[in-house]
């Protein structure tokens, strides 16, 4: 696949205009009516976490509060613990992605550039990595963890984190660095330069687009876990953000508005960071998707 | 260069801390899954061996079948109209250009990246028989006949629950599609353009042959992913009313942690593997013959 084009018009049906015609109209209608199925859901969710609790009984599908209540967030915010669980998740997941983008990286190398004898059955184990369900993995992980006693500490998530990502890192990173001519390597290793030197000043900066995409299919992946936090870990010390709602649905089961609110919060840090960084998000799925 | 690509201590140190912490917590757990498997543990207290008796059970047992048709269903669902449609907006997308096909990516994508849990969660709200979304909006369209109690009867539950992740997966189909237009070759238009095609003739000629590699692709990995789902399922029905909405992952989970047959549990996560890997080695098959 050749360089991803945004933003322009790739002409697939050969008409050009940006006029609007009667098949542009058409065209903006089916746009904005999957785009309202798509989206409705998360606005009627915003809107209630402001609202009075029993306000969500009545008729209307959409309310303008007279008084936006604001105190829903503050409770959810308070009780909620958000602060805590956000603080557990940026922990785990920094640690989480970079580790992972480091061993993909480092065993990719391996894997396209040294000769040893076991490279071809460890490439093997490694791509079947991806095939394996996680959810197979639960209930023999939450043993042995518990038996490690690595189920009360961040490790409990940082190894199943790391462990089911880097398949599909080291599978992309591979794809990468063949691309990459050894010239380069050899002028390095000439030079007096070793392994660290190649990895770190050639390897990652010729392969930023394809870095990108592995920290961003791990991030998501891991940013969202639930089930494997809520398998593994005894303490809720080292809980993650989605716990926040978990937590909540029991505890506030009738105060709607304010569960309402809770769920608001959890799924901000991840769309804020999809907004933000919406063009770099989009192109690193798209290069791991279309090459993987 | 020659001895460095086979310098036995640096191969180590670049395989090493990855491949050990994969082998630990996906290639190690499936051998523990056998093991237990292999016994009438209930998770705690004594355990006895008691050979091939749980898998000879998990094939007997209703509910495994019942989690794979759902599994099929889910599958064909998200083939035949999820993937048309996302294929379909997606090309239409592309016709948009400037910032209104930058906003409508935008929202399309949007709820992928919100937290599992969070989009759980808010359906379960949506489709509550009082105060949901969803019975609002029929009642709003005149439609109030249509209301049913969307996740408690076992003969739509399966319905409703499909609905909510091909709402949350359509984007991402629609974003893998996306970017396989976007990297075809501009010069095999032009040439279409020169011989007189028209857009009909251009769309299902060029368009949907050169896009044929990622359809392919794309139905792979939903197929594959439609056998994986447990999360949804958990946060929402729990496979209820019944085993109605009962995903294979789901209920080995129950089995193990409600019902206290860990050992049973096991035995179906081996199972598990085993049918994910034969589906990856069929749909392969499947693909290889289609593509040449």
């Amino acid at each position: 696949m050749g360089q991803l084009k945004y933003g322009t018009d790739h002409d697939f049906l050969k008409v050009k205009t940006r006029k609007l015609t009667p098949f542009r109209v058409i065209i903006f209608f089916l746009l904005i009516i999957i785009a309202v199925f798509q989206i409705f859901p998360l606005i009627w969710l915003v809107d209630f976490s402001l609202a009075k609790d029993g306000d969500l009984f009545g008729p209307r599908i959409l309310i303008w509060p007279d008084k936006p209540q604001f105190e829903n967030y503050k409770i959810a915010m308070i009780d909620g613990k958000i602060p805590h669980y956000l603080l557990n998740s940026i922990i785990v997941n920094v640690i989480s992605v970079s580790l992972t983008v480091l061993f993909s990286v480092t065993m990719a190398y391996a894997f396209t550039r040294m000769q040893w004898k076991f490279k071809n059955i460890c490439f093997t184990l490694i791509l079947l990595g991806m095939m394996i369900p996680i959810h197979a993995t639960l209930l023999p992980n939450f043993t042995s963890f518990r038996f490690l006693g690595i189920s009360n500490s961040y490790l409990g998530l940082i190894i199943p984190y790391i462990a089911f990502t880097l398949p599909l890192g080291t599978f992309i990173m591979t794809g990468f660095i063949k691309s990459i001519p050894r010239s380069i390597e050899e002028s390095i290793l000439i030079d007096g330069g070793g392994i660290f030197h190649i990895i770190f000043y050639v390897i990652f900066p010729l392969t930023k687009p394809a870095v990108i995409t592995v920290i961003i299919m791990t991030f998501f992946t891991t940013w969202n876990d639930f089930i494997m936090a809520a398998t593994y870990l005894t303490s809720d010390k080292f809980r993650t953000l989605p716990f926040a709602v978990y937590n909540f649905a029991g505890q506030y089961a009738s105060r709607y508005a304010v569960q309402f609110a809770v769920m608001t919060l959890v799924a901000l840090p991840s769309l804020i960071l999809y907004i933000i960084l919406n063009e770099h998000i989009t192109k690193g799925i798209t290069v791991g998707a279309i090459k993987g | 260069m020659h001895s460095f690509l086979q310098n036995r201590k640096i191969i180590f140190m670049l395989v090493f801390p990855g491949f050990a912490i994969f082998v630990f917590a996906v290639l190690f757990p499936i051998g523990l899954s056998i093991y237990y498997g292999m016994t009438d543990w209930s998770g705690i207290g004594s355990l006895n061996f008691i050979g091939q008796e749980n898998f000879k059970n998990v094939l007997q047992d209703g509910v495994f079948w019942i989690s794979l048709k759902n599994a099929a269903a889910l599958a064909f669902f998200t083939v035949i109209l999820q993937h048309p449609l996302a294929l379909i907006f997606a090309l239409l997308l592309d016709r948009v250009g400037g910032k209104s096909e930058k906003f409508f990516r935008t929202v399309f994508f949007i709820p992928c990246i919100i937290s599992i849990i969070v989009t759980s969660k808010m359906w379960v709200n949506i489709y509550n028989s009082q105060y949901g979304l969803l019975n609002k909006v029929l009642e709003l369209l005149n439609l109030g006949f249509l209301k049913q109690q969307w996740l408690g009867d076992p003969d739509i539950v399966l319905f409703s629950v499909i609905l909510i992740m091909m709402w949350q997966g359509f984007g991402w189909a629609l974003l893998i599609y996306y970017a396989g237009i976007k990297g075809l070759p501009e010069d095999v238009y032009e040439a279409a353009r020169i011989d007189g095609a028209n857009s009909f003739q251009t769309l299902f000629k060029i368009t949907v042959p050169l896009l044929k590699p990622v359809i392919m692709v794309n139905v792979i990995w939903a197929v594959i992913s439609s056998l994986k789902q447990m999360e949804t399922i958990y946060l929402t029905t729990n496979g209820g009313p019944g085993n109605a909405s009962q995903f294979l992952a789901n209920y080995l989970y129950i089995k193990a942690f409600n019902s206290y047959e860990y050992g049973y549990g096991n035995a179906i996560s081996v199972l598990f593997v085993i049918v994910c890997l034969i589906t990856v080695l069929l749909l392969n098959r499947v693909f290889k013959t289609e593509e040449y």
